[in-house]
């Protein structure tokens, strides 16, 4: 078996103080909040919304119309049901266990709520968002969906019988994910039961965290790592240990730097600032489309 | 406070140098406003104009339905006021209000002549302000008048790119003077005109 140099915790971050995205989604931001985008290239946003009872209500609550352009985002539905649409015609719904993978790039509008039929009775919430930035040759191209359902997602046992690895984006261990990317990246659900302990390696200069998703657990033997903390890791070496302090659900990133300049603006993460400008002309002037909010 | 937009200002547009911003930096002063507080009601003399550090400000009147009527928007290094309260020392007929947490720069008499006894350039700025302001308001006048919503809307837009993005809908509706109806209107149709289906 091929040895990895270990790679140092970076930072741990507890969930700051949420904040509301409109009026659905209760969130910690972890990036750019723990780390700069720079930092943590090609991820340049995280939300999270930490498991958070709403009401049932008739009114889903959510975000209403809003752009995106020049990267990704992905969402991660660990508890509830969201509902999307866009300007393009695409939307559906996502429910627990499913990955959203949305390919903004040259540009959508789109909203996200809670399901209607979900909204009804209401109850626990918890769900990831993350961007991720594309390559300066891909930003203009055509927007896509990628709706993965929790079935097509590629799961592998752990050795040991140490639980369960989905892989979203990637592969672990030759085992190739659902989701295609424009940059190389890994991600995955790791589901550790009590006790359990895996490693997991990624090239040294990936940039690398974990999200606490469920569970506590030991990193690298010495460092805790509370339920709904997030662990930045140095670029110093390729793996890292996680034991389980008892059953937990891990989201995993590992990616590839861009090492592109970045020019971000609200919705709009170009390269240069002339091109932030150009979105939000494009915007105001409908080349996004239209959506009824 | 650090106030790299107040700071620019002064050095770009009004033509002080680094070592003279320090100089008036003890004259300036600053107010933090909270989202929906207000910096101006109806039935008092405006003091001040509001230089927008950071945060969106709008200036409107009611009518006399209680309908909200939008006369301008000031973001980041917009600088608005009723300035005829405060010329003419007399209660305003406007609201300023916060509709983002705002950081504003106080600005009146007094501070535009501290920064002019250090460098006299700055009066001769502040005036073509006035002018500008003037020229801008002729331009709005004349498009409520005439010009379609589409226009209307389009020129907006070109000022203040973001503001549809930090902004509701019918307050942008309220500014260029037509119902959120219409405005909505206007975007499907440029959608439709400009969208390019993938």
């Amino acid at each position: 078996m091929k040895t990895y140099k270990e790679r140092q915790i970076e930072k741990v971050t507890a969930p700051g103080t949420p904040h509301f995205v409109g009026d659905g989604f209760r969130v910690h931001n972890f990036i750019p909040g723990s780390s700069s985008m720079q930092r943590m290239d090609p991820f340049i946003m995280l939300d999270y919304n930490s498991k958070y009872n709403f009401p049932a209500t008739d009114k889903p609550k959510g975000v209403g119309v809003h752009p995106h352009r020049g990267f990704e985002t992905v969402t991660i539905a660990y508890k509830g049901c969201v509902e999307h649409g866009d300007s393009a015609g695409g939307g559906g719904i996502i429910g627990e266990g499913d990955v959203q993978w949305m390919t903004a790039a040259s540009g959508v509008l789109h909203k996200e709520f809670h399901e209607t039929e979900w909204s009804k009775t209401g109850g626990e919430f918890q769900m990831v968002q993350l961007w991720v930035n594309l390559p300066a040759k891909d930003k203009m191209s055509a927007p896509k969906y990628q709706a993965i359902a929790n079935a097509e997602i590629t799961k592998v046992a752990l050795p040991n019988a140490a639980g369960e690895l989905e892989v979203i984006a990637g592969a672990y261990e030759g085992e190739q994910g659902p989701a295609s990317t424009f940059s190389p990246i890994h991600m995955y659900n790791v589901k550790l039961k009590t006790g359990a302990k895996t490693q997991l390696s990624f090239p040294a200069h990936y940039t690398t965290a974990i999200l606490m998703v469920e569970g506590d657990a030991v990193i690298n033997g010495d460092t805790k790592a509370e339920e709904d903390h997030f662990v930045m890791f140095g670029n110093d070496g390729e793996s890292f240990t996680v034991e389980a302090e008892n059953n937990a659900v891990i989201l995993v990133l590992s990616g590839e730097p861009l090492k592109e300049p970045i020019a971000a603006h609200g919705p709009f993460v170009m390269n240069t600032k002339e091109e932030l400008i150009d979105a939000f002309q494009d915007f105001n002037t409908g080349k996004f489309g239209y959506l009824e909010d | 406070m650090s106030l790299p937009n107040f700071t620019n200002f002064l050095i770009e547009k009004g033509g002080l140098t680094a070592e003279e911003v320090l100089q008036v930096t003890p004259f300036m002063r600053t107010e933090t406003v909270a989202n929906n507080a207000f910096l101006l009601k109806a039935g008092e003399v405006c003091s001040h104009s509001f230089f927008v550090e950071s945060g969106v400000l709008r200036l409107y009147a009611l009518n006399e339905e209680g309908k909200e009527n939008i006369l301008q928007f000031a973001t980041e290094n917009g600088i608005v006021s009723d300035r005829g309260s405060v010329f003419f020392q007399e209660p305003s007929t406007y609201y300023i209000d916060a509709i983002e947490p705002t950081v504003v720069v106080l600005f009146d008499e007094a501070f535009v002549n501290e920064v002019a006894k250090v460098n006299s350039s700055f009066r001769v700025h502040n005036e073509k302000l006035l002018q500008n302001h003037i020229r801008h308001l002729y331009k709005r006048v004349s498009l409520l008048i005439g010009a379609s919503a589409k226009v209307r809307y389009l020129e907006f837009v070109q000022r203040h790119p973001d503001l549809m993005l930090r902004v509701p809908q019918w307050m942008i509706a309220s500014y260029l003077g037509i119902t959120p109806e219409s405005l909505s209107r206007v975007r499907k149709a440029l959608a439709a005109e400009n969208f390019k289906s993938n």
